[in-house]
């Protein structure tokens, strides 16, 4: 198991620089660049500015300067806000991004096992067609739909909670909302069909067989068997959710990563692209590997070499 | 057991949310103000500003959202007005101009101040100057200033050339130039006579360039130069060379190499306002972080939560603390224009910057006539046509594709902004306005038609479009009860445009109207925006390209500028000397109503060639609370902070936003005309 964890841990950075690589050359091949704008600039200032970031120089040698400075932990500065290094950028907005993802998913988890278990349970029930109507109305319904009805509701005709801007408990009441909802609706579908197949799994005839109480066998061993497909949703979704999102980011102006991710993009911040990336991509592989290691402690069968 | 089906609930849900969306219809209307109003209790206003500033250094950020910012924090020898944005005395009390329009001097006040309580003198502005030109800084603006003698010169690194008795090279010895010829010292000298002055005054020094490549090609197209320049020793332009000097502590003189009329309209943009030499020294890149920014405009830095919110306060150390009316203004870096609007709707925003109002929420919006701005802007919107390619290569062509443009209704499709058919935005230069109808007056007499006329048929004239276009040679045919004109190349002709879906609306528009009105289909095009400014700027499109321009400085010169030289901004292919020309001896011309007779001279040319499809005047459109007083619709949507206020008398609330720049607060005038009573002394 250890040897196994370790072996995963270690491919994890030859693999965000491979990312880094491979997101450095989509970047070259997109068309403009950072200081680009409506006004053409003198091929003097265009000069003065490749030679002050370092682009009159050959392009592998700045791939190199790139990479290395990359290894020892520096993006370097970002080249839209001036004077701010890439790392404190990320520093300074992920916090937002993981308070309002954390949050989010946990609010996910309580209402979709919740409901999921419950309309396992309750098959074919007024509950059960009531909750996953409702599920499915939640996947379906986009955030960019939830979150402004919320601020109509909530912010412009009762004045409760503020309609945007980060500040306060009050303020992320509604983002977090907007946002667990959807994961809501896909935990609770995802638990009520893991639970309904355990249910009619043999082990189970097995513990009640033996004359288990009915809580016995639900808390003991249905729920650790038919949460096995929200564990493997956990990983990517709350990855995805720590990283920042840019529609609900947008629509509640949180200075969160995500926004932050997408703004570099249409700026063509090389450097805060690449240390973007290089985050969520560790980020993403240190998820999937605590999922993996989590299988074992849920499923019996499942061993590591 | 109850089931409930699906469908019911369903229903259930759709049902309520119709009717929750149809009471949000119907309960703002009935109010005098749109959503929550109420005035704060404190001097604070709460603005959103637009995205998040690139950098807070005022030689660094070249956006508007930035500008706003600089124009709390810093100040500069000249000011915006708040209305007209006419430039009124900041730090410079008074200037004067010499009569050839090339020398300014500028008298400094005693008592400006920086917020750490250092006094600003001529040396801060010298050394603004020089920084703000310096490559190392490589300022994205520092164009704005090439017309300071030396400073293109510095700025692009170059050389002068010193022969072997220590003599340099001169410009006019050995450049010949198109239009502009270098200016002789024939004036009297403003201010006293320095060393430096007699330097800069001497006639201009041969300068060549630094890049030994660049070089040796420059040269090599001059054999002439090549010659003179041989052998010699070549010395660096550097940063005390350029046209800026402290003649004492409290007098500042600027050389610039050329006239440039519009020069002081330049001078309270960001790039020139005052920066604090030793904090910058100090702190290096950090020079703009709280505890170490020391600013000089009316407010200081407190609080810089990037993508939040940028808190200024009032600054006890500004000359002219005593009439900053505000305690501290909030910046709200935002990019989504629903939440703003959910912001300022709710009350937690004052104003809103400009273009904010989507278009889907005018109808709603407009009533509220106390709170919507929606004056003119100094900016217009056009398609750049390739005019040096087939078919756009064919001036009936360009002209037919323009005339058969409904632009009344393309402006009410578009419900804020005003059809334009000239290029120039019309209602921003008063005088220019009446310069460009005596000059189009007396073009069009021999074509026995009034301005009046010819503009109005310019705005779209259907039939004529149609002649031209069979004129071009690609015959308009009835066809049913449309039109028909198959020989045109649609595969020559795509009209791009960056994305967004303004741009995208008004694209289609424009399609149908060519459709409707030529019989043609001319295939549309979006491109992301980054992907789009090389490919509009290189001409690399066929057609038209989506462009767009608003004012660097109030003068209409910004406008024409954009086909001026070899390498302009107007992304047609378009180059011709004599329109340089003309543009050059109009900035030389000393009287100003001449000055714009012949500038209007040139843009006729450009409306004649047709090498642009004007297609309106942008609108500023953007709220503002009843309460928020000083705080005008100006043509830049450039805000002059010290000038603002908060009512909480509601009686003396704004009522209509129409009438705002024509109503005089007694307030806001008696402090302009404060600030101006210096200018008009000593002129």
């Amino acid at each position: 198991m250890l040897s196994y964890i370790i072996r995963r841990l270690l491919i994890i950075i030859p693999m965000a620089l491979l990312v880094v690589t491979v997101t450095w050359v989509l970047i070259r091949m997109a068309p403009g660049n950072f200081y680009s704008s409506e006004k053409k600039l003198p091929a003097a200032v265009e000069a003065n500015i490749k030679k002050k970031y370092g682009l009159d120089k050959p392009v592998i040698q700045q791939y190199g300067i790139m990479m290395w400075n990359i290894v020892r932990g520096d993006f370097g500065d970002s080249l839209k806000y001036e004077g701010q290094s890439v790392n404190e950028i990320i520093r300074r907005h992920f916090p937002y991004s993981a308070t309002i993802g954390v949050l989010a998913y946990i609010l996910a988890l309580i209402l979709g096992l919740a409901a999921g278990i419950v309309a396992a349970l309750k098959q074919n029930s007024a509950f059960d067609y009531g909750s996953m109507s409702l599920a499915m109305l939640g996947l379906s319904v986009p955030n960019f739909v939830i979150g402004p009805i919320l601020v109509l509701i909530f912010s412009l005709w009762l004045y409760i909670f503020p309609p945007a801007r980060w500040g306060g408990i009050s303020s992320i009441i509604l983002p977090v909302i907007t946002l667990g909802a959807i994961y809501a609706a896909y935990i609770a579908r995802l638990t009520r069909a893991g639970m309904l197949e355990v249910m009619r799994s043999d082990y189970i005839r097995t513990a009640r067989a033996k004359g288990l109480s009915e809580w016995k066998v639900l808390l003991k061993h249905a729920v650790r068997g038919g949460l096995i497909p929200v564990v493997s949703f956990t990983g990517p979704a709350l990855a995805a959710l720590l990283a920042g999102t840019v529609v609900v980011e947008r629509v509640f102006a949180i200075p969160g990563l995500g926004n932050i991710f997408i703004q570099s993009v249409l700026n063509r911040d090389e450097p805060l692209i690449l240390g973007i990336v290089a985050f969520l991509s560790i980020l993403i592989m240190i998820f999937n590997l605590l999922v993996d290691v989590s299988y074992a402690f849920l499923d019996p069968r499942i061993r590591y070499e | 057991m109850t089931r409930i089906s699906l469908k019911q609930t369903c229903l259930g849900i759709a049902s309520v949310a119709v009717s929750l969306f149809l009471v949000s219809c119907t309960s703002s209307a009935n109010n005098r103000f749109w959503g929550r109003t109420v005035a704060p209790t404190d001097n604070v206003l709460r603005y959103i500003s637009g995205s998040e500033p690139e950098s807070l250094d005022p030689a660094f950020g070249t956006g508007q959202p930035e500008a706003r910012v600089y124009m709390a924090l810093y100040e500069g020898l000249l000011e915006y007005h708040p209305k007209t944005m006419e430039p009124i005395p900041a730090i410079a009390e008074s200037w004067e101009i010499n009569e050839d329009g090339t020398e300014y001097l500028f008298h400094l006040r005693k008592n400006a101040k920086f917020s750490n309580g250092d006094p600003i003198t001529a040396k801060d502005f010298v050394y603004t100057f020089r920084r703000s030109l310096s490559p190392e800084l490589a300022s994205r603006n520092a164009n704005l200033g090439y017309y300071i003698k030396y400073a293109e010169a510095y700025n692009s690194g170059s050389r002068f050339v010193r022969d072997t008795n220590g003599q340099f090279l001169l410009k006019k010895d050995l450049v010949k130039e198109g239009g502009s010829e270098t200016v002789e010292s024939n004036h009297e000298t403003q201010g006293v006579v320095t060393e430096f002055h007699k330097f800069i005054d001497s006639p201009e020094r041969l300068t060549v360039k630094a890049d030994e490549k660049e070089r040796a090609k420059q040269l090599e197209a001059d054999p002439k130069l090549k010659a003179a320049v041989e052998g010699k020793e070549l010395v660096p332009v550097r940063d005390e060379d350029i046209g800026v000097e402290a003649v004492d502590d409290y007098t500042l003189r600027i050389k610039l190499y050329q006239p440039a009329p519009y020069f002081i309209q330049l001078l309270p943009h960001q790039l020139f306002r005052v920066v604090h030499q030793p904090s910058i020294e100090n702190f290096g890149k950090n020079w703009m972080r709280v505890g170490n920014i020391v600013t000089s405009g009316a407010f200081k830095l407190s609080v810089h939560r990037p993508y939040d919110e940028l808190v200024v306060v009032k600054d006890p150390n500004y000359w002219d603390a005593a009439n900053v009316k505000l305690d501290a203004i909030e910046f709200y870096p935002l990019e989504e224009s629903t939440t703003m609007m959910n912001l300022y709707k709710g009350g937690r925003a004052d104003a809103v910057y400009n273009h904010i109002v989507p278009p889907a929420w005018l109808d709603e919006i407009r009533p509220f006539k106390a709170e919507y701005m929606d004056h003119p802007e100094a900016a217009n919107e056009y398609y750049s046509l390739s005019v040096k390619k087939p078919p756009m290569d064919n001036l009936k062509v360009r002209q037919a594709l323009s005339l058969a443009i409904n632009r009344e209704a393309l402006a009410q499709f578009r419900k804020t902004p005003k059809p334009l058919s000239n290029f120039t935005p019309d209602g921003i230069f008063p005088k220019y306005d009446e310069a460009r109808k005596k000059v189009f007056g007396e073009k069009l007499k021999a074509e026995n038609i009034t301005v009046e006329e010819w503009s109005k048929q310019r705005l779209f004239d259907p039939e004529k479009a149609r002649k031209l276009m069979t004129e071009a040679g690609f015959p308009v045919q009835k066809a049913g009860n449309g039109w028909s004109c198959p020989t045109f190349p649609v595969d020559k002709v795509t009209l791009n445009y960056n994305t967004a879906e303004s741009n995208k609306a008004i694209a289609e528009f424009n399609q149908a109207q060519w459709k409707q009105n030529l019989g043609i289909t001319i295939p549309i095009k979006n491109m992301e925006w980054k992907t789009f400014l090389p490919f509009r700027a290189g001409v690399q499109y066929q057609g038209m390209a989506r462009n767009a321009w608003s004012a660097d400085y109030m003068d209409p010169f910004t406008f024409l500028n954009l086909f001026y030289s070899p390498q302009n901004d107007g992304a047609t292919g378009f180059w011709d000397p004599k329109y340089d020309a003309l543009l050059d001896s109009a900035n030389k011309e000393l009287d100003s109503q001449k000055r714009l007779e012949m500038l209007a001279t040139a843009e006729f040319q450009v409306l004649q060639e047709q090498l642009v499809i004007p297609l309106v005047t942008q609108a500023t459109n953007w709220m503002k609370k009843p309460y928020v007083k000083g705080l005008y619709p100006n043509p830049g949507t450039l805000h002059a902070w010290k000038f603002v206020y908060i009512e909480r008398d509601p009686n003396k609330w704004d009522v209509n936003a129409e009438n705002i720049m024509k109503d005089e607060d007694p307030k806001v005038e008696e402090q302009i005309n404060r600030v101006k009573a210096t200018m008009i002394a000593q002129r």
